[in-house]
Protein backbone atom coordinates (compact mmCIF):
# COMPACT_ATOMS: atom_id res chain seq x y z
CA UNK A 1 0.00 0.00 0.00
CA UNK A 2 2.96 2.26 0.62
CA UNK A 3 3.83 2.06 -3.07
CA UNK A 4 0.29 3.16 -4.00
CA UNK A 5 0.47 6.12 -1.61
CA UNK A 6 3.81 7.14 -3.06
CA UNK A 7 2.40 6.87 -6.57
CA UNK A 8 -0.71 8.94 -5.69
CA UNK A 9 1.48 11.59 -4.03
CA UNK A 10 3.69 11.73 -7.13
CA UNK A 11 0.65 12.24 -9.37
CA UNK A 12 -0.76 14.88 -7.01
CA UNK A 13 2.49 16.84 -7.11
CA UNK A 14 2.02 17.29 -10.88
CA UNK A 15 -1.58 18.48 -10.54
CA UNK A 16 -2.93 21.98 -9.94
CA UNK A 17 -3.58 22.72 -6.26
CA UNK A 18 -7.39 22.74 -6.55
CA UNK A 19 -7.54 19.29 -8.19
CA UNK A 20 -5.03 17.35 -6.10
CA UNK A 21 -7.34 16.11 -3.37
CA UNK A 22 -10.21 15.04 -5.62
CA UNK A 23 -8.15 13.31 -8.31
CA UNK A 24 -5.87 11.64 -5.75
CA UNK A 25 -8.89 10.21 -3.93
CA UNK A 26 -10.46 8.88 -7.12
CA UNK A 27 -7.22 7.49 -8.47
CA UNK A 28 -6.57 5.67 -5.23
CA UNK A 29 -10.07 4.11 -5.28
CA UNK A 30 -9.52 2.89 -8.85
CA UNK A 31 -6.08 1.44 -8.12
CA UNK A 32 -7.37 -0.29 -4.99
CA UNK A 33 -10.14 -1.91 -7.07
CA UNK A 34 -7.54 -3.31 -9.46
CA UNK A 35 -5.37 -4.57 -6.59
CA UNK A 36 -8.44 -6.17 -4.97
CA UNK A 37 -9.19 -8.00 -8.20
CA UNK A 38 -5.60 -9.29 -8.29
CA UNK A 39 -5.62 -10.33 -4.63
CA UNK A 40 -8.65 -12.51 -5.31
CA UNK A 41 -6.31 -14.74 -7.34
CA UNK A 42 -3.82 -15.10 -4.47
CA UNK A 43 -1.64 -13.09 -2.11
CA UNK A 44 -0.71 -9.74 -3.59
CA UNK A 45 3.03 -9.14 -3.87
CA UNK A 46 4.84 -5.84 -4.06
CA UNK A 47 6.01 -6.73 -7.56
CA UNK A 48 2.39 -7.13 -8.69
CA UNK A 49 1.47 -3.76 -7.16
CA UNK A 50 4.43 -2.17 -8.92
CA UNK A 51 3.32 -3.78 -12.20
CA UNK A 52 -0.21 -2.33 -11.81
CA UNK A 53 1.21 1.12 -11.15
CA UNK A 54 3.59 0.79 -14.07
CA UNK A 55 0.64 -0.07 -16.33
CA UNK A 56 -1.15 3.07 -15.10
CA UNK A 57 1.70 5.14 -16.51
CA UNK A 58 4.28 7.63 -15.25
CA UNK A 59 2.79 9.95 -12.59
CA UNK A 60 3.46 13.01 -14.76
CA UNK A 61 1.72 11.42 -17.75
CA UNK A 62 -1.28 10.38 -15.63
CA UNK A 63 -1.52 13.87 -14.12
CA UNK A 64 -1.34 15.36 -17.62
CA UNK A 65 -4.20 13.09 -18.74
CA UNK A 66 -6.34 14.04 -15.77
CA UNK A 67 -5.62 17.73 -16.09
CA UNK A 68 -4.28 18.51 -19.57
CA UNK A 69 -2.36 21.79 -19.70
CA UNK A 70 -3.70 24.29 -22.21
CA UNK A 71 -1.22 25.42 -24.90
CA UNK A 72 0.28 28.89 -24.36
CA UNK A 73 -1.03 30.00 -27.73
CA UNK A 74 -4.12 28.66 -29.51
CA UNK A 75 -3.19 26.30 -32.37
CA UNK A 76 -5.14 28.51 -34.84
CA UNK A 77 -2.94 31.48 -33.89
CA UNK A 78 0.43 29.77 -34.45
CA UNK A 79 0.83 30.85 -38.12
CA UNK A 80 -0.12 34.45 -37.23
CA UNK A 81 2.26 34.37 -34.26
CA UNK A 82 5.12 33.22 -36.50
CA UNK A 83 4.30 35.89 -39.08
CA UNK A 84 4.13 38.64 -36.43
CA UNK A 85 7.40 37.53 -34.89
CA UNK A 86 9.10 37.52 -38.28
CA UNK A 87 7.81 41.00 -39.15
CA UNK A 88 8.68 42.57 -35.79
CA UNK A 89 12.09 40.91 -35.59
CA UNK A 90 12.74 42.04 -39.18
CA UNK A 91 11.96 45.66 -38.31
CA UNK A 92 14.12 45.41 -35.18
CA UNK A 93 16.99 44.08 -37.30
CA UNK A 94 16.67 47.03 -39.69
CA UNK A 95 16.62 49.50 -36.79
CA UNK A 96 19.63 47.79 -35.25
CA UNK A 97 21.55 48.07 -38.51
CA UNK A 98 20.70 51.79 -38.62
CA UNK A 99 21.81 52.28 -35.02
CA UNK A 100 24.90 50.14 -35.55
CA UNK A 101 25.88 52.09 -38.65
CA UNK A 102 25.59 55.43 -36.88
CA UNK A 103 27.62 54.09 -33.97
CA UNK A 104 30.22 52.61 -36.31
CA UNK A 105 30.66 55.77 -38.34
CA UNK A 106 30.74 57.93 -35.23
CA UNK A 107 33.57 56.18 -33.45
CA UNK A 108 37.26 56.54 -34.03
CA UNK A 109 38.01 52.81 -34.17
CA UNK A 110 35.51 51.90 -36.93
CA UNK A 111 36.21 48.19 -36.45
CA UNK A 112 34.06 45.85 -38.54
CA UNK A 113 34.02 43.28 -35.73
CA UNK A 114 32.82 45.97 -33.32
CA UNK A 115 30.09 46.94 -35.77
CA UNK A 116 28.87 43.34 -36.13
CA UNK A 117 29.08 42.82 -32.36
CA UNK A 118 27.02 45.96 -31.74
CA UNK A 119 24.32 44.77 -34.18
CA UNK A 120 24.24 41.20 -32.84
CA UNK A 121 24.17 42.18 -29.15
CA UNK A 122 21.57 44.90 -29.64
CA UNK A 123 19.40 42.69 -31.84
CA UNK A 124 19.44 39.80 -29.36
CA UNK A 125 18.48 42.17 -26.53
CA UNK A 126 15.61 43.80 -28.46
CA UNK A 127 14.47 40.52 -30.02
CA UNK A 128 14.25 38.83 -26.58
CA UNK A 129 12.03 41.62 -25.30
CA UNK A 130 9.86 41.66 -28.45
CA UNK A 131 9.55 37.87 -28.50
CA UNK A 132 8.39 37.80 -24.87
CA UNK A 133 5.95 40.69 -25.35
CA UNK A 134 4.37 39.19 -28.49
CA UNK A 135 4.04 35.67 -27.06
CA UNK A 136 2.57 37.08 -23.83
CA UNK A 137 0.00 39.10 -25.82
CA UNK A 138 -1.07 36.00 -27.73
CA UNK A 139 -1.17 34.06 -24.47
CA UNK A 140 -3.46 36.64 -22.84
CA UNK A 141 -5.89 36.39 -25.77
CA UNK A 142 -5.79 32.56 -25.63
CA UNK A 143 -6.45 32.67 -21.87
CA UNK A 144 -9.79 34.34 -22.57
CA UNK A 145 -10.75 31.51 -24.92
CA UNK A 146 -10.42 33.73 -28.00
CA UNK A 147 -8.09 33.67 -30.99
CA UNK A 148 -6.24 36.62 -32.52
CA UNK A 149 -6.73 35.34 -36.05
CA UNK A 150 -10.42 34.50 -35.48
CA UNK A 151 -11.86 37.81 -36.70
CA UNK A 152 -9.47 38.00 -39.67
CA UNK A 153 -10.38 34.45 -40.74
CA UNK A 154 -14.09 35.31 -40.73
CA UNK A 155 -13.71 38.41 -42.91
CA UNK A 156 -11.77 36.92 -45.84
CA UNK A 157 -13.10 36.78 -49.39
CA UNK A 158 -12.05 34.12 -51.93
CA UNK A 159 -11.89 36.85 -54.61
CA UNK A 160 -9.06 38.58 -52.70
CA UNK A 161 -6.79 35.54 -52.80
CA UNK A 162 -3.74 35.83 -55.08
CA UNK A 163 -3.79 33.89 -58.37
CA UNK A 164 -2.18 30.48 -58.55
CA UNK A 165 1.45 30.80 -59.60
CA UNK A 166 4.95 29.39 -59.19
CA UNK A 167 6.74 29.55 -55.82
CA UNK A 168 8.91 32.54 -56.81
CA UNK A 169 5.81 34.76 -57.07
CA UNK A 170 5.67 34.90 -53.30
CA UNK A 171 7.92 37.71 -52.01
CA UNK A 172 10.11 36.51 -49.18
CA UNK A 173 10.00 38.64 -46.01
CA UNK A 174 13.68 38.03 -45.31
CA UNK A 175 14.59 39.44 -48.76
CA UNK A 176 12.55 42.58 -48.15
CA UNK A 177 14.06 43.21 -44.72
CA UNK A 178 17.60 42.55 -45.97
CA UNK A 179 17.03 45.08 -48.78
CA UNK A 180 15.60 47.66 -46.38
CA UNK A 181 18.56 47.27 -44.01
CA UNK A 182 21.00 47.69 -46.95
CA UNK A 183 19.26 50.85 -48.24
CA UNK A 184 19.16 52.51 -44.84
CA UNK A 185 22.81 51.59 -44.28
CA UNK A 186 23.73 53.24 -47.61
CA UNK A 187 21.74 56.38 -46.81
CA UNK A 188 23.47 56.76 -43.45
CA UNK A 189 26.92 56.29 -44.98
CA UNK A 190 26.26 58.73 -47.83
CA UNK A 191 24.78 61.43 -45.61
CA UNK A 192 27.14 60.93 -42.68
CA UNK A 193 28.27 64.57 -43.09
CA UNK A 194 24.74 65.72 -42.18
CA UNK A 195 24.25 63.81 -38.96
CA UNK A 196 27.84 63.51 -37.71
CA UNK A 197 29.47 66.20 -35.55
CA UNK A 198 32.58 68.05 -36.75
CA UNK A 199 34.62 66.18 -34.18
CA UNK A 200 33.40 62.84 -35.50
CA UNK A 201 33.97 63.93 -39.12
CA UNK A 202 37.58 64.79 -38.40
CA UNK A 203 38.19 61.29 -37.00
CA UNK A 204 38.02 59.02 -40.09
CA UNK A 205 41.34 58.43 -41.74
CA UNK A 206 39.96 57.31 -45.12
CA UNK A 207 36.78 58.74 -46.63
CA UNK A 208 35.07 59.14 -50.01
CA UNK A 209 36.64 61.62 -52.40
CA UNK A 210 34.65 64.76 -53.25
CA UNK A 211 33.80 63.32 -56.67
CA UNK A 212 32.58 59.98 -55.24
CA UNK A 213 30.68 61.74 -52.46
CA UNK A 214 28.87 63.88 -55.04
CA UNK A 215 27.99 60.82 -57.15
CA UNK A 216 26.63 59.05 -54.05
CA UNK A 217 24.51 62.03 -53.07
CA UNK A 218 23.08 62.26 -56.60
CA UNK A 219 22.08 58.63 -56.27
CA UNK A 220 20.09 59.28 -53.06
CA UNK A 221 16.67 59.63 -54.80
CA UNK A 222 17.09 56.11 -56.25
CA UNK A 223 17.86 54.72 -52.79
CA UNK A 224 14.78 56.47 -51.37
CA UNK A 225 12.73 55.00 -54.24
CA UNK A 226 14.18 51.57 -53.36
CA UNK A 227 12.93 51.98 -49.79
CA UNK A 228 9.43 52.74 -51.06
CA UNK A 229 9.67 49.83 -53.49
CA UNK A 230 10.54 47.48 -50.61
CA UNK A 231 7.62 48.80 -48.57
CA UNK A 232 5.37 48.23 -51.60
CA UNK A 233 6.66 44.64 -51.82
CA UNK A 234 6.01 44.20 -48.12
CA UNK A 235 2.41 45.28 -48.64
CA UNK A 236 1.75 43.17 -51.73
CA UNK A 237 3.81 40.07 -50.86
CA UNK A 238 3.21 38.65 -54.37
CA UNK A 239 5.16 39.65 -57.49
CA UNK A 240 3.09 41.46 -60.12
CA UNK A 241 4.22 42.95 -63.46
CA UNK A 242 4.27 46.53 -62.10
CA UNK A 243 6.34 45.46 -59.07
CA UNK A 244 8.79 43.59 -61.30
CA UNK A 245 9.11 46.56 -63.67
CA UNK A 246 9.87 48.85 -60.70
CA UNK A 247 12.40 46.33 -59.42
CA UNK A 248 14.07 46.04 -62.84
CA UNK A 249 14.35 49.85 -63.08
CA UNK A 250 15.89 50.12 -59.64
CA UNK A 251 18.32 47.24 -60.15
CA UNK A 252 19.48 48.60 -63.53
CA UNK A 253 20.05 51.98 -61.87
CA UNK A 254 22.08 50.32 -59.09
CA UNK A 255 24.17 48.29 -61.53
CA UNK A 256 24.97 51.37 -63.67
CA UNK A 257 25.70 53.51 -60.64
CA UNK A 258 28.07 50.94 -59.12
CA UNK A 259 29.94 50.66 -62.43
CA UNK A 260 30.19 54.45 -62.80
CA UNK A 261 31.43 54.71 -59.22
CA UNK A 262 33.93 51.89 -59.80
CA UNK A 263 35.51 53.77 -62.72
CA UNK A 264 35.43 57.25 -61.19
CA UNK A 265 38.85 57.05 -59.63
CA UNK A 266 39.81 58.25 -57.09
CA UNK A 267 36.97 56.97 -54.96
CA UNK A 268 38.77 57.44 -51.66
CA UNK A 269 40.87 60.14 -50.05
CA UNK A 270 42.84 60.20 -46.84
CA UNK A 271 43.08 62.80 -44.08
CA UNK A 272 45.65 60.91 -42.09
CA UNK A 273 49.37 61.11 -42.68
CA UNK A 274 49.81 57.40 -41.94
CA UNK A 275 47.57 56.32 -44.77
CA UNK A 276 48.60 59.02 -47.22
CA UNK A 277 51.20 56.77 -48.73
CA UNK A 278 50.20 56.75 -52.43
CA UNK A 279 50.68 52.99 -52.75
CA UNK A 280 48.35 52.21 -49.80
CA UNK A 281 45.56 54.55 -50.86
CA UNK A 282 45.85 53.47 -54.50
CA UNK A 283 45.61 49.84 -53.43
CA UNK A 284 42.53 50.56 -51.35
CA UNK A 285 41.00 52.48 -54.24
CA UNK A 286 41.70 49.67 -56.70
CA UNK A 287 40.33 47.06 -54.31
CA UNK A 288 37.15 49.06 -53.82
CA UNK A 289 36.76 49.43 -57.61
CA UNK A 290 36.91 45.65 -58.03
CA UNK A 291 34.44 45.20 -55.17
CA UNK A 292 32.04 47.67 -56.80
CA UNK A 293 32.27 45.85 -60.14
CA UNK A 294 31.50 42.54 -58.42
CA UNK A 295 28.67 44.20 -56.46
CA UNK A 296 27.21 45.48 -59.75
CA UNK A 297 26.77 41.87 -60.87
CA UNK A 298 24.08 41.28 -58.23
CA UNK A 299 21.57 43.94 -59.37
CA UNK A 300 22.42 42.98 -62.99
CA UNK A 301 21.51 39.37 -62.27
CA UNK A 302 18.30 40.45 -60.52
CA UNK A 303 17.39 42.66 -63.50
CA UNK A 304 17.77 39.75 -65.94
CA UNK A 305 15.89 37.43 -63.58
CA UNK A 306 13.03 39.94 -63.22
CA UNK A 307 12.81 40.52 -66.99
CA UNK A 308 12.34 36.75 -67.46
CA UNK A 309 9.78 36.65 -64.66
CA UNK A 310 7.99 39.64 -66.15
CA UNK A 311 7.71 37.81 -69.48
CA UNK A 312 6.31 34.74 -67.74
CA UNK A 313 3.73 36.82 -65.90
CA UNK A 314 2.78 38.76 -69.05
CA UNK A 315 2.03 35.45 -70.84
CA UNK B 1 2.59 1.71 -43.19
CA UNK B 2 4.82 1.51 -40.10
CA UNK B 3 3.51 0.03 -36.85
CA UNK B 4 3.76 3.42 -35.12
CA UNK B 5 1.53 4.95 -37.82
CA UNK B 6 -0.95 2.13 -37.34
CA UNK B 7 -0.97 2.64 -33.57
CA UNK B 8 -1.50 6.40 -34.01
CA UNK B 9 -4.34 5.97 -36.49
CA UNK B 10 -6.00 3.27 -34.41
CA UNK B 11 -5.91 5.63 -31.43
CA UNK B 12 -7.49 8.42 -33.49
CA UNK B 13 -10.15 6.06 -34.77
CA UNK B 14 -10.98 4.75 -31.30
CA UNK B 15 -10.94 8.11 -29.50
CA UNK B 16 -14.38 9.28 -30.64
CA UNK B 17 -15.93 5.82 -30.43
CA UNK B 18 -14.71 5.43 -26.87
CA UNK B 19 -16.74 8.43 -25.69
CA UNK B 20 -19.85 6.87 -27.21
CA UNK B 21 -19.14 3.50 -25.59
CA UNK B 22 -18.53 5.06 -22.16
CA UNK B 23 -21.68 7.20 -22.36
CA UNK B 24 -23.65 4.15 -23.51
CA UNK B 25 -22.48 2.02 -20.58
CA UNK B 26 -23.11 4.75 -18.04
CA UNK B 27 -26.85 4.54 -18.46
CA UNK B 28 -26.27 2.31 -15.41
CA UNK B 29 -24.09 3.58 -12.55
CA UNK B 30 -20.51 2.32 -12.63
CA UNK B 31 -17.29 3.07 -10.80
CA UNK B 32 -14.01 3.28 -12.70
CA UNK B 33 -12.87 -0.32 -12.44
CA UNK B 34 -16.32 -1.84 -13.15
CA UNK B 35 -16.69 0.40 -16.18
CA UNK B 36 -13.36 -0.82 -17.51
CA UNK B 37 -14.34 -4.45 -16.97
CA UNK B 38 -17.65 -3.88 -18.79
CA UNK B 39 -15.83 -2.31 -21.72
CA UNK B 40 -13.38 -5.21 -21.85
CA UNK B 41 -16.22 -7.72 -21.84
CA UNK B 42 -17.80 -5.76 -24.70
CA UNK B 43 -14.57 -6.10 -26.70
CA UNK B 44 -13.13 -2.64 -26.08
CA UNK B 45 -9.81 -2.88 -24.29
CA UNK B 46 -8.77 0.43 -22.83
CA UNK B 47 -5.99 1.25 -20.42
CA UNK B 48 -6.74 2.86 -17.07
CA UNK B 49 -4.62 5.90 -17.83
CA UNK B 50 -7.00 6.77 -20.67
CA UNK B 51 -10.35 5.71 -19.24
CA UNK B 52 -10.30 7.38 -15.82
CA UNK B 53 -9.30 10.85 -17.08
CA UNK B 54 -11.86 10.52 -19.91
CA UNK B 55 -14.66 9.80 -17.42
CA UNK B 56 -13.63 12.81 -15.35
CA UNK B 57 -13.57 15.07 -18.42
CA UNK B 58 -17.09 13.92 -19.35
CA UNK B 59 -18.22 14.63 -15.78
CA UNK B 60 -16.59 18.09 -15.90
CA UNK B 61 -18.59 18.79 -19.07
CA UNK B 62 -21.80 17.99 -17.20
CA UNK B 63 -22.53 14.82 -19.18
CA UNK B 64 -22.14 12.58 -16.12
CA UNK B 65 -23.27 12.80 -12.54
CA UNK B 66 -21.14 11.28 -9.80
CA UNK B 67 -21.35 10.36 -6.14
CA UNK B 68 -19.08 8.69 -3.60
CA UNK B 69 -20.49 5.49 -2.11
CA UNK B 70 -19.19 3.15 0.56
CA UNK B 71 -19.03 -0.46 -0.63
CA UNK B 72 -17.06 -3.49 0.60
CA UNK B 73 -15.40 -1.40 3.24
CA UNK B 74 -14.02 1.12 0.73
CA UNK B 75 -15.26 4.22 -1.00
CA UNK B 76 -15.90 4.33 -4.72
CA UNK B 77 -16.98 7.07 -7.05
CA UNK B 78 -19.97 6.05 -9.13
CA UNK B 79 -20.76 7.74 -12.40
CA UNK B 80 -24.05 7.84 -14.30
CA UNK B 81 -25.42 9.73 -17.30
CA UNK B 82 -26.90 13.14 -16.53
CA UNK B 83 -29.93 14.48 -18.42
CA UNK B 84 -27.62 16.42 -20.70
CA UNK B 85 -25.49 13.30 -21.20
CA UNK B 86 -28.55 11.19 -22.06
CA UNK B 87 -29.65 13.77 -24.63
CA UNK B 88 -26.20 13.88 -26.18
CA UNK B 89 -25.93 10.09 -26.19
CA UNK B 90 -29.15 9.81 -28.17
CA UNK B 91 -27.89 12.32 -30.77
CA UNK B 92 -24.46 10.70 -30.94
CA UNK B 93 -26.02 7.23 -31.34
CA UNK B 94 -28.01 8.45 -34.37
CA UNK B 95 -24.90 10.06 -35.78
CA UNK B 96 -22.88 6.88 -35.21
CA UNK B 97 -25.46 4.65 -36.88
CA UNK B 98 -25.63 6.94 -39.89
CA UNK B 99 -21.86 7.09 -40.15
CA UNK B 100 -21.48 3.37 -39.63
CA UNK B 101 -24.01 2.62 -42.38
CA UNK B 102 -22.32 5.02 -44.78
CA UNK B 103 -18.88 3.63 -43.98
CA UNK B 104 -20.01 0.02 -44.37
CA UNK B 105 -21.41 0.87 -47.80
CA UNK B 106 -18.26 2.75 -48.86
CA UNK B 107 -15.90 0.04 -47.65
CA UNK B 108 -17.99 -2.67 -49.33
CA UNK B 109 -18.02 -0.70 -52.57
CA UNK B 110 -14.26 -0.13 -52.53
CA UNK B 111 -13.73 -3.85 -51.78
CA UNK B 112 -15.88 -4.73 -54.85
CA UNK B 113 -13.94 -2.29 -57.05
CA UNK B 114 -10.62 -3.72 -55.86
CA UNK B 115 -11.65 -7.31 -56.58
CA UNK B 116 -12.96 -6.23 -60.02
CA UNK B 117 -9.62 -4.53 -60.75
CA UNK B 118 -7.72 -7.63 -59.67
CA UNK B 119 -9.89 -9.85 -61.88
CA UNK B 120 -9.47 -7.59 -64.92
CA UNK B 121 -5.71 -7.36 -64.43
CA UNK B 122 -5.57 -11.18 -64.11
CA UNK B 123 -7.51 -11.51 -67.38
CA UNK B 124 -5.32 -9.02 -69.22
CA UNK B 125 -2.18 -10.79 -68.00
CA UNK B 126 -3.68 -14.10 -69.20
CA UNK B 127 -4.35 -12.57 -72.63
CA UNK B 128 -0.86 -11.12 -72.93
CA UNK B 129 0.58 -14.48 -71.89
CA UNK B 130 -1.45 -16.19 -74.60
CA UNK B 131 -0.32 -13.59 -77.19
CA UNK B 132 3.28 -14.25 -76.26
Amino acid sequence: MELVDRYIAAVQRELPENKRQEIGRELKANICDQLDALSEQGKLTEAQTAEVLKTMGHPRKVAQQFSPSAPIVAIEDIPLLKHTLFMVLGVLFVLQVVGGTMQWLGTAESSLVGFLHYIAAGFIEDASFAFTAIVLSFWLVSMQGKTVSGRHCQKWQPQNLPKVGPAWEHISLSDVFTDLATYLFLLLVIWSSVWMSNEQLSTPTVMFSANAQQLLQWFTPIIVLSVFNSLWQLRRRVWAVELLVANIGINVAYALFLLVLAFSSPILQSTNEGVQSIATLAMLDKGLSYCLIIAALFPSYESVRDILRCRKLAK
Amino acid sequence: MTSSQLVKMRLELRRGVLVLAVLGLLKQPHYGYSLRKQLQQGGIDIDEGTLYPLVRRLADQGLLESEWRQAEGRERRYYQLSLLGAELLSQLTDEWQQLNGALAFLLEQSADTNSADINSSDKSSDISAEEV
